[in-house]
């Protein structure tokens, strides 16, 4: 048999997770109409150039025509005017290039237009993402969104649009061309129609797929390598490397195996393409010479045909060439234009707090229909108070903060602060109140002031040094060279995980909610770390509602009230004095922790 | 070499020596798909340039009035026309072969220096390196090598045809010979210069992509303190920056599109005013004209490969340079090995700090300071980095770890790290990690206390019944911190060293269920010599020895209990209470006792009230203290 079969294997497959929607193909094509309406004048001026360029180049096929019919009618005694016939040819030449230059300019502009804006319309999309979808869908799905699909679509807008709008304009013209200089030969070209038509189908029914796969091969090998540098050591302790180096092996085969299949898609359209070509100038040639013979149209006439055919390739393969680029770039759009699908209203803006009192009432909730992990949660947490959360893995701790932090809002029942129910509310309006603090203590690239400032745009420097003294960070800041302007992050300076968690806890005390909920907060830190920031955060809780999810006893040890979550409920509840004197399960770790 | 072949069973032994004795390395690897593309190339570039004869040879016809010619010409044009698409199609195939092939060499031999390397990559800069080589610069290296083969068969194409116009009308071939060097050549100066502006983009548009990964990675923090406008600020600034640079660049593009638009034009000038006067003497045919205008358009064709041998070479000069330091990489210590691989036993000595972990007792290790911990875990398994000078080596029995071979030292020693990293697939391919086949994944499973990360998993796949087969996303970031690592504590009870070391496996783990694993652990590993880092004391009071290390050294051995009673600095770690100020036997508390409040806060609000009354709380709170208790 000839040819190769499609791999069965396919990396592109479901394993990659969509946790966020893709776009529908109703939303994906309205925003490709808003994109082209924006950049209307743009796509005009472009086809504009282009068609001023494509009839420069035609200048040159036409006048040599009119030289070989005078030749050939009128021999050496020719009335050729070769003074001015070189004139106008190097005047084309000139013009021709210079279009060519606007062409390729005007195009580059229009793409990375397009691609500003759908990179900025994404981001603008995605920080108005409700905190409540981010958690539950993780970032993996926006980052790889924001990375490889704007990646891909940089190509598209760069090259393919521009490349193919050029093409398209271009072909037409030529056949235009052909139709004015030889009207008789025109339909001609139709000979090689079927072959093209016939072949392409062929192609475009199969590559697209093909070569997002190829491409999702591709990044699987350079993942599991960067995997294995990140893991190191993990890798060298566990003796993992041949197997490193075996599944490196397979990678490289199943990519492979789709640049096979790929190259053969491509070994079918090629001769299509050249033969299309072939048997266009073959024909023009051919009939045009059989015309000529019957003195239905001149030999100039047929030299210009003939050169314009000649002239064809390019635009055609032009087109052929970017149409797949477009085609793969559309799934990456796609990707982008659907989270413009995910509702981003959080609520009601007139829910307004009374008072900073936090009440649930017979809360149940569940992440999936039918699976409930929080069941009849009834809790007050006057203002002030520290609530710890105690109890096993997988209790449901971080749900109920979550649910108590208005990031989820309850199946049933509800989480009202100062009688306005939480889930009702904008993010925006939620977190001037209540603030979360997890074990992510993300820094961002940049200065150190951006970083603190992102909790309180108008904060001066005073305000933001008396946050980081707060938080016992001034020092280290001050040392830092740069101050406020040391550069953080990536590139920048490197924080210790101790430091982030600081300049975590500046941001709380810039943006002073009244009420924190911690979940975990010092846990991944070293205990040793973890003790000295205590300190810091225990400024930081000062005269606030806290709810903290407790790793460790001694943290329940100090609060005002202890609850112990399992299985989903509140098993025991009561100060530590109490618990310990209930002698349950609480009691029983305490134990075990002192000894 | 076919695809269908890779990848290679062994990817040979590179010249890492630099940038362009790699690159050689490279394409000597494949003598034969390079000739093999010169010769397809040929085919191909040859049989358009004859194109433009049978073109001129049927205007010929025509003019002469045969019809018989003029079929023979269409004959011809048709024989060109396969030749173009089989040269076309079989030099494609092969170029691409070549590119793939050379591709898959260079992420064989990465994939190979990455687990040579191990844990030396993370100590060094070149971590990020080695991940630029694979996603970037292996790229541009198989272009440059791919390119190569066609860049020949382009240079001949263009000398072959300027001979054969020269030969065949002398009188126009001339003009040719000598234009087309000059077009070839003429926009090579510009091309530094594009190259450099195409780089300058690509950085601010990693910048920018970096940005907003950055934002994005983020965006819980943003989303739950505020500061959207102020990043989304940011990125619009980078992302018109990269507008601008692309803009940039493309003026250089567009200056040379023009060029190859201009100089082409004018050679075709020069041939059309030559030729005319030569026709109009009768010294060439009418014919050889057009034939002679045809050949020069066409030669655009292989001209396009002179530049693009340029830019191939310039972008990929740096790629090699950073792929052939990256290869050139080595450890520290010979990972084969002084000493004949036997297998020590006994107990686990380290010269250095003097700890000692005794054969089969479980140890535990108490640090004062975590990145010391940290560097000694790694020396108790040997082939530890040598950041200063030579140290002698950790001893098991009496050997030192050093003087084995790598792989027997691990397998002897496993050290789990402070962040051991779960790798991506399955559960069960999580676990699939060499053991000593002892202990089964479900007992180690179990003794991490990972039931309910099983459930979280069956919940999450897709038949919700087999949690083996569930897949660990993002490397196990949908799960929690501890679940994250008592997953990590399971597969390393699976392998079941001879000696299991353990850096603070149980810090993100909640104490009910961390007090569960102490007791697995003690189980799982009795007999098996095991020491743990760890500062907690539900961990610290199930061990058989309790070692106490400041500044470097042992500096108190005994039981947990009685190391609490009799060393304040111990007390000090362990208790997580305030560093003792006024030195040791100050101790204000009888042992056993709950620790000290850590601050004067907290002393002045969790003054152990009953449940949920109102407490008084400093500062603007107290005006709501008189609320009526839940």
């Amino acid at each position: 048999m000839i040819g190769v079969a499609r791999p069965e294997y396919d990396p592109d497959g479901p394993l990659t997770a969509h946790t966020l929607p893709v776009g529908e193909p109703a939303t994906v094509r309205r925003y490709v109409r808003g994109l082209v309406h924006r950049h209307r004048r743009a796509f005009l001026l472009l086809i504009g150039t282009n068609a001023l360029a494509v009839l420069a180049s035609m200048v040159g096929p036409y006048l040599l025509g009119s030289v070989v019919q005078a030749l050939s009618e009128e021999g050496a005694s020719a009335q050729l005017h070769l003074g001015r016939t070189t004139a106008v040819f190097a005047l084309a030449v000139a013009l021709q290039a210079y279009f060519v230059r606007e062409v390729r300019l005007r195009g580059a502009m229009l793409g990375e237009r397009m691609l500003a804006d759908l990179r900025e319309d994404f981001l603008v999309r995605s920080v108005a993402l409700p905190p409540g979808v981010l958690e539950r869908a993780g970032t993996g799905d926006l980052l790889s969104r924001i990375t490889t699909d704007v990646d891909r679509l940089a190509n598209a807008m760069r090259e393919a649009v521009p490349q193919l709008t050029i093409g398209i304009v271009w072909a037409g013209l030529l056949i235009a061309g052909l139709g004015i200089t030889a009207p008789p030969l025109a339909p001609v070209l139709l000979i090689a129609v079927p072959l093209l038509v016939a072949g392409c189908r062929w192609y475009f029914r199969r590559a697209p797929s093909a070569y997002r796969s190829e491409a999702a091969g591709y990044a699987a090998v350079a993942s599991v390598l960067a995997e294995t540098v990140q893991a190191g050591r993990t890798v060298e302790s566990h003796r993992l490397g041949p197997e490193r180096i075996a599944l490196s092996d397979r990678r490289i085969r199943e990519w492979t195996a789709w640049e096979r299949y790929t190259m053969w898609l491509r070994t079918v359209l090629f001769p299509v393409i050249n033969l299309t070509h072939t048997t266009v100038l073959a024909s023009v040639l051919l009939v045009g010479g059989a015309f000529v013979l019957q003195g239905w149209i001149g030999v100039g006439q047929l030299t210009a045909a003939a050169l314009i055919a000649q002239m064809l390739v390019e635009p055609v393969g032009l087109i052929l060439r970017w149409y797949d680029e477009l085609q793969v770039a559309q799934v990456s759009l796609a990707r982008l234009v659907g989270v413009h699908d995910i509702e981003t209203s959080g609520g009601s803006s007139t829910e307004e707090p009374r008072g900073r009192r936090m009440d649930a009432a017979d809360v149940h909730f569940g992440y999936r229909p039918g699976v409930d992990v929080l069941r009849e949660i009834t809790l007050r947490l006057e203002p002030g108070t520290r609530l710890a959360l105690v109890g096993p893995s997988g209790a449901g701790k971080s749900t109920l903060g979550r649910l108590l932090a208005g990031i989820y809002g309850p199946r049933r029942g509800s989480v009202a602060l100062g009688g306005a129910e939480l889930s009702q509310m904008p993010a925006e309006k939620v977190r001037t109140h209540v603030a979360l603090v997890n074990q992510e203590h993300h820094v961002f690239t940049g200065t150190l002031r951006d970083n603190l400032r992102l909790a309180q745009a108008d904060a001066g420097d005073e305000a933001l040094w008396e946050a980081l003294e707060a938080v016992d960070a001034a020092h280290w800041a001050r040392a830092a060279g740069d101050g406020l302007d040391t550069e953080v992050g990536t590139d920048g300076l490197p924080l210790t995980p101790a430091q982030a968690q600081q300049v975590a806890l500046a941001r709380l005390v810039l943006a002073d909610p009244h009420t924190l909920v911690l979940d975990e907060a010092t846990s991944l830190l070293d205990p040793r770390a973890a003790r000295h920031l205590e300190r810091s955060l225990a400024r930081v809780l000062e005269g606030r509602t806290v709810v903290a999810i407790a790793h460790r006893l001694h943290t329940a040890h100090d609060a005002d009230v202890i609850a112990v979550v399992e299985h989903g409920r509140i098993t025991e509840y009561g100060s530590h004095a109490q618990l310990v004197a209930a002698e349950g399960a609480y009691a029983a770790l305490w134990r075990s922790w002192h000894g | 070499m076919n695809i269908q072949d890779l990848p290679f069973a062994d990817p040979g032994t590179p010249d890492a020596r630099s940038g362009p004795r790699f690159l050689l390395w490279l394409g000597r690897q494949q003598l034969g798909g390079q000739f093999a593309a010169l010769g397809w190339g040929l085919l191909h570039f040859l049989s358009i340039a004859a194109l433009s004869y049978g073109t001129g040879y049927a205007v010929e016809a025509v003019l002469d009035g045969s019809g018989a010619r003029l079929a023979l010409a269409g004959c011809l044009l048709f024989l060109f026309g396969g030749a173009i698409a089989l040269g076309d199609t079989m030099l494609h195939r092969r170029a691409v072969t070549n590119w793939i092939t050379t591709a898959a060499r260079v992420q064989q031999l990465l994939a190979r220096k990455t687990a040579l390397l191990g844990s030396a990559l993370t100590r060094r800069v070149a971590a990020g390196e080695v991940v630029a080589v694979s996603t970037g610069d292996v790229e541009k290296i198989g272009w440059f090598v791919e390119a190569l083969s066609r860049f020949s068969a382009a240079a001949l194409t263009v000398l072959t045809v300027c001979v054969a116009l020269v030969v065949w009308v002398p009188s126009l071939g001339w003009i040719v010979a000598l234009g087309i060097p000059v077009v070839a050549l003429a926009v090579l100066p510009l091309l530094p210069r594009a190259t450099r502006r195409a780089d300058v983009q690509r950085e601010k548009a990693g910048y920018a992509t970096e940005l907003a990964s950055d934002t994005v990675a983020g965006l819980r923090v943003l989303r739950g303190i505020g500061g959207e406008e102020l990043f989304l600020d940011r990125y619009r600034g980078a992302s018109q920056e990269v507008r601008g640079a692309a803009v940039r660049s493309a003026r250089m593009w567009s200056l040379i599109a023009a060029a190859q638009v201009l100089l082409p034009g004018l050679l075709l000038i020069a041939v059309v005013w030559q030729g005319v006067h030569l026709a109009r003497q009768g010294r060439i045919s009418v014919g050889e004209l057009v034939g002679v205008y045809s050949a020069v358009t066409l030669l655009n064709f292989p001209l396009r490969h002179f530049e693009e041998i340029a830019m191939a070479y310039s972008f990929s000069r740096p790629s090699a340079k950073r792929a052939a330091r990256v290869l050139a990489l080595t450890r520290d210590t010979d990972p084969g090995g002084l000493r004949p691989d036997a297998l020590p036993r006994g107990d686990l000595y380290d010269p250095v700090s003097g700890l000692l972990a005794r054969q089969g007792r479980l140890t535990a290790v108490v640090c004062g300071d975590p990145d010391a911990a940290g560097r000694l875990a790694d020396r108790l398994g040997g082939h530890a980095a040598r950041d200063a000078g030579s140290t002698p080596s950790v001893l098991l029995g009496s050997v030192p770890l050093d003087d084995l071979s790598l792989e027997t030292a691990r397998t002897l020693v496993l050290v789990q790290d402070k962040d051991p990293v779960l790798l991506s697939g399955t559960l069960r391919e999580v676990l699939a990690v060499p053991a000593s086949g002892t202990v089964g994944t479900a007992e180690a499973l179990a003794a991490a206390e990972c039931a309910d990360v099983l459930d979280a998993l069956a919940q999450q796949s897709a038949d919700g019944a087999e949690p083996m087969a569930a897949h660990l996303t993002e490397r196990g970031r949908s799960l929690s911190g501890g679940q994250r690592q008592r997953l990590a504590l399971a597969r390393s009870l699976f392998t079941d060293p001879e000696v299991l070391v353990l850096d603070e496996p149980t810090s993100a783990v909640d104490s009910h269920t961390e007090a569960r694993i102490a007791e697995g652990l003690r189980a799982l590993r009795s007999g098996r010599t095991t020491v743990v880092f760890t500062s907690s004391p539900l961990l610290l009071d199930r061990a058989d020895e309790v070692v106490l290390v400041h500044a470097g050294k042992v500096t108190a051995t005994g039981s947990h209990r009685a190391l609490l009673h009799q060393d304040s600095r111990y007390r000090a770690v362990v208790t997580r209470g305030p560093e003792d100020p006024t030195g040791p036997g100050d101790d204000t508390r009888a042992p056993g006792t709950p620790p000290t409040p850590r601050t004067s806060t907290s002393t002045s609000t969790s003054t152990s009230t009953s449940t949920s009354t109102t407490v008084t709380a400093p500062g603007e709170a107290a005006r709501e203290e008189l609320e009526e208790p839940a």
